[in-house]
């Protein structure tokens, strides 16, 4: 943060009440909403929890990955590690846990009244938690970078020890890594604003979660409709909306722009709504 | 236009109205304490002013600025500390009033200046490095105060600022609300009447959602039933007296309060409010040769007017 003195002159203090300078920019006011959020993820045993629980679970996932890839092979680490049950099991843990108390806490505490009664409009407020939450979702995922070079380390060691040059090797690949964190990204802008909407609904992390996991239990089967009901008219519906399906198909570098929309539109959708959830309830109190 | 005025101000929540059609304005400087029982609507006119809760009808205009048309503009002026403080348990000290500070849209040095200015003059010195969740009532109710004058705001709405605090406390947040008095306008709500006796130029009582009454201390005392009633206590006869007092233009009703050991009479004068009629009450009795051994004029506190207008029996 650079400091910024850019008061033009003449705006300068008149008096010694009015030596106070403000500057009214939207983004600056954002930025520091954003910084606070992303403090609490950061600053607090919290994030660092969910970093770690998620990290210890992807190892899981990887030890299941390697006994797939040792009998077939053909497509990248990264497609076997996000089309594994073991994957889809945690991951739709993840949103609820990270957006369950942005907003259900502000509200129990009371300090939303704080935010509210300074001047900051609810769509900044609600931004800068959205994008704090996105921010530390994809935080989320730098680690998993780590795995190839991870990989040549293990390799060395049994080099070093074993006097065997291994060949497990996990490439460092675009074609690999693009087409997995893009869609992750992408899910994430969704999956996230419907974390921010059950938080804004309720007074109660628990409950913010609960609702938040159940929509991403249902979220997760309806893209599995198809495979329960075999093919029937409406079965395209279920096959757009699948994240199965798109995370299969962009884990093995096949970019579509089909789920770039969805998730766009459904985001942005989900986000206008919890502005108006959140003026609600200030209005119907 | 004063710092505030509302007009026809009304809330509703579900059927229940709890505010009803206020209107009242407050001048630039003056220290107005809002009085009321609990559950009488202070808080929610004050959180209406403050932007939090949107009016069911009517509006308000904090420093010129509509609070529906500019709510951005109309918070920038104000300074507000919502009952129980409530605050960031995680964040230290400085870090929160630095964090409002930039919320209030100040910035670069600015900041480090104006929270350094109100953690001296909220005696948060000791206690900027600390975290919240650790700090004691007195101290979080310091740092609430501290946040409601970062920016130094021309209005501070204080929600019941002395809730909760021991006797100490209580006296140096007052002694604190006197010194911002200089600089700022001061909306507070408490349930001390002392206080507000003491530290308020203007007075505002609400009972279920209505103003009852608006005015100095010194004016709200005055006009009070009780003002200007007088006790007596003499020794004599009981009529001949009740008679001649009866017949002074000012009073209005005299009330026997019975005999005391010894045959001394008490007698209560109940006079026009803002008159004294404790000189012709005595000459008359000491004309008739009675011993008189005790003569008072009623002084009403606030707590009587307070009492007086929100009673509900």
């Amino acid at each position: 943060m650079k400091s910024q003195e850019e008061t033009p002159p003449g705006t300068r203090e008149k008096s010694e009440s009015e030596a106070v300078r403000r500057r009214t920019s939207w983004f600056a006011t954002l930025r520091t909403l954003y910084l606070r959020e992303l403090k609490v993820y950061l600053g607090t045993p919290f994030g660092w929890v969910i970093l770690a629980c998620t990290m210890v679970l992807l190892g899981f996932c990887l030890q299941a990955v390697i006994q797939i890839m040792s009998k077939s092979t053909g497509e990248g680490v990264m497609y076997y590690l996000l089309n594994n049950i073991n994957f889809w099991f945690f991951f739709i843990f993840i949103f609820p846990l990270i957006t369950m108390r942005s907003l259900a806490e502000e509200e129990r505490q009371g300090t939303l009244e704080g935010l509210l009664t300074a001047p900051v409009t609810t769509t900044q407020i609600i931004l800068g938690k959205y994008l704090a939450a996105y921010t530390f979702y994809l935080i989320l995922w730098i680690p998993l970078l780590l795995y190839p070079w991870m990989s040549q380390l293990a390799n060395l060691y049994t080099e070093y020890r074993y006097n065997i040059t291994a060949s497990g090797e996990i490439p460092y690949l675009l074609a690999d890594w693009f087409g997995p964190y893009a869609i992750l990204s992408l899910m994430g802008t969704f999956f996230i604003a419907v974390g921010l909407l059950c938080s804004a609904t309720t007074r109660s992390q628990i409950i913010a979660g609960i609702l938040c996991t159940s929509f991403m239990i249902s979220f997760y089967f309806i893209g599995r409709v198809t495979e329960l009901w075999g093919e029937f008219p409406a079965a395209p519906v279920f096959h757009y909306l699948s994240c199965t399906e798109q995370v299969s198909s962009f884990s093995r570098g096949l970019l579509d722009t089909r789920p770039v929309v969805l998730y766009f539109t459904l985001a942005l959708f989900t986000l206008a709504l919890v502005k108006r959830v959140v003026d609600y309830r200030r209005w119907s109190r | 236009m004063g710092m505030v005025s509302t007009e026809h101000l009304y809330k509703t929540f579900g059927r229940f109205m709890a505010v009803k059609d206020v209107n009242f304005s407050v001048e630039k400087g003056e220290i107005v304490g809002f009085l009321g029982p609990n559950g009488a609507g202070k808080t929610t006119t004050m959180k209406m002013l403050t932007g939090y809760l949107p009016p069911t009808a009517g509006t308000a205009s904090i420093a010129g600025h509509d609070i529906l048309d500019e709510p951005l503009e109309a918070r920038r002026h104000l300074g507000y500390m919502p009952e129980n403080v409530p605050l960031y348990d995680e964040m230290r000290v400085y870090e929160y009033l630095a964090y409002r500070a930039r919320l209030k849209g100040l910035y670069g040095k600015g900041v480090r200046a104006e929270v350094g200015k109100v953690i001296d003059r909220c005696g948060l010195n000791i206690k900027r490095k600390n975290m919240i969740r650790t700090l004691s009532k007195g101290y979080r109710q310091r740092v609430g105060l501290a946040d409601a004058l970062l920016g130094a705001p021309e209005l501070l709405i204080l929600d019941e600022p002395t809730n909760g605090l021991d006797p100490n406390q209580i006296r140096q947040i007052r002694e604190l609300i006197r010194e911002l008095s200089e600089e700022h306008t001061v909306l507070l709500s408490t349930h001390i009447l002392s206080e507000v006796e003491m530290i308020c130029n203007k007075v505002i009582i609400i009972d279920n959602g209505e103003i009852k009454a608006a005015d100095t201390p010194a004016q709200l005392t005055g006009s009070l039933r009780a003002a200007g009633r007088v006790s007596v206590e003499y020794k004599g006869d009981l009529d001949i007296v009740m008679r001649e007092l009866g017949a002074l233009p000012t009073v209005k009703k005299i009330i026997y309060e019975g005999s005391l050991p010894g045959g001394w009479q008490r007698l209560v004068v109940r006079a026009e409010p803002g008159t004294d009629t404790r000189e012709k009450t005595a000459a008359i009795i000491s004309r008739l040769g009675y011993p008189l051994r005790h003569i008072y004029r009623h002084i009403p506190s606030l707590e009587d007017v307070f009492v007086e207008m929100t009673r509900h029996d």
